[in-house]
């Protein structure tokens, strides 16, 4: 018995040999006790795993928004408020997370324009290759941004207590993120997590602005970042801010308006002069 | 896209969301991850719907959520995609020709155990594992949705299962658990 042998029993047992193949191994059973003993073993296993081993089921609250994502459109997807009157009542789970489900609708309406626009479409013509990097970079922030939204962890510590997420975040990055509550000047800091920008691990800083989320992504600077460096841009209606300093590389994304993003970069990262 | 396209899409797609989330949820082997992986590969699945002919859905999605879990351990795990060289090939060899009390410690393996084992399966064996036996699927239709030739699915399967075989005989199920 070798090998190949545990090979043809599987496809037995399968049902995935052929007649001739079948009618050979037949044969080769009733003369070897030891190959159907083998057969017999394969068969317990088999049999095993599949009346015991967990079949997960999708979670319901991962079905509800994907439903939510692929209802037929209303109105515009442009219109926030449309999508999110036609999402809340799945979204209800969530309603622990009032601020969720309030964005929930957003989040979908976004979607539809997400599967429109892949960041790997967006142009790598040489000579505008930096713009073009951060363009990619500013819609892959777009994209973790709306996609913690939608799977429904945006947040792996949630306080507004800066001394509970600064640590939490430091323990398992090679760097240390600035995390500020805010919520005196109308950000409370909601919690963290960690996500990933072009390969790299960033901390993701939640805030919230009136009912709007902002997502702040961190990470280490590139060494040929300029420092206080800027940049906005809208990427799928989502406005984003990029901001070097420190060392660090700062992306902020919201669907709030550029001032109320602006405001929040100011205080996140106050800038020399200003 | 139109909205009967995408309601083509949401009548194709949906029926297989279970399918497609215990794939990826034994794939990356985290219940949040697993949600993350099954949000891209729709929305992969949703931009090249085009792209499908007709025929059964499943395999066609199970193959886009394959691909996006292996994308998301890629650049998150990387160690846990690098698929079997000849060298664990080799390593693969069976154990000892087992007897009749250890099949019966295997027919009376538990959940816990079988789950724990599955678990512990290298991915190109795990996924050959729960395609056939959770998913069972036809050889053909792993070979697509995994794109290797079905003779690489046969050995796979197989190894696999003799993988399992030797973790649930009875010494090896206290290392286990």
């Amino acid at each position: 018995m070798n090998n190949d042998d545990d090979l043809w029993l599987d496809a037995l047992l399968d049902d995935e040999l052929d007649g001739a193949a079948s009618l050979a191994l037949q044969r080769r059973l009733a003369a070897e006790p030891a190959l159907q003993k083998r057969l017999d073993e394969r068969r317990a296993l088999r049999d095993a795993v599949r009346a015991q081993a967990t079949r997960h089921a999708a979670p319901a609250q991962l079905r509800a928004h994907l439903e939510a994502m692929l209802a037929p459109r209303v109105s515009a997807p442009a219109s926030a408020d449309a999508g999110a009157t036609r999402a809340r009542v799945p979204l209800r789970r969530a309603a622990a997370r009032p601020w969720m489900a309030a964005f929930g609708g957003a989040c979908v309406a976004t979607l539809c324009t997400l599967v429109a626009v892949d960041p790997a479409a967006l142009g790598w013509h040489r000579g505008v290759v930096a713009a073009s990097l951060q363009a990619a970079e500013a819609s892959e922030a777009v994209s973790a941004h709306t996609r913690a939204l939608l799977v429904d962890h945006p947040i792996e510590v949630a306080s507004s207590d800066q001394h509970t997420v600064r640590p939490w975040l430091s323990a398992r990055l090679n760097f240390v993120p600035p995390v500020v509550d805010l919520a005196a000047q109308g950000y409370p800091l909601l919690g963290a997590r960690r996500d990933v920008l072009s390969g790299e691990t960033a901390a993701a800083l939640v805030y919230r602005h009136g009912a709007h989320v902002i997502s702040v992504f961190v990470r280490p600077a590139g060494s040929d970042a300029a420092n206080g460096s800027e940049a906005l841009s809208v990427v799928r209606g989502f406005n984003v801010i990029e901001r070097t300093q420190g060392g660090l590389a700062f992306c902020f994304v919201s669907d709030a308006n550029p001032h109320e993003l602006q405001a929040l970069a100011d205080l996140v990262t106050p800038l020399a002069g200003k | 896209m139109h909205d009967d396209a995408q309601g083509r899409f949401a009548a194709s797609v949906l029926p297989h969301l279970d399918a497609a989330y215990n794939l990826a949820r034994w794939l990356v082997r985290d219940a949040h991850d697993a949600q993350d992986v099954v949000q891209d590969a729709l929305v992969r699945a949703l931009r090249h719907f085009d792209g499908f002919r007709g025929g059964d859905p499943r395999p066609w999605l199970l193959a886009i959520v394959r691909n996006a879990a292996f994308a998301w351990l890629g650049a998150r795990r990387p160690g846990e995609v690098e698929l079997p060289d000849d060298e664990l090939d080799a390593g693969l060899a069976l154990g000892a020709t087992p007897g009749d009390p250890e099949t019966l410690a295997i027919r009376r393996a538990e959940r816990r155990e079988i789950d724990a084992a599955i678990a512990a399966l290298p991915i190109a064996f795990r996924e050959a594992v729960v395609l056939r036996e959770l998913e069972e699927l036809s050889y053909r239709d792993i070979a697509r949705i995994t794109d290797v030739p079905i003779g690489t699915v046969m050995s796979r399967l197989s190894r696999g299962r003799s993988l399992l075989a030797d973790a649930l005989r009875p010494h090896a199920l206290r290392a286990l658990t």
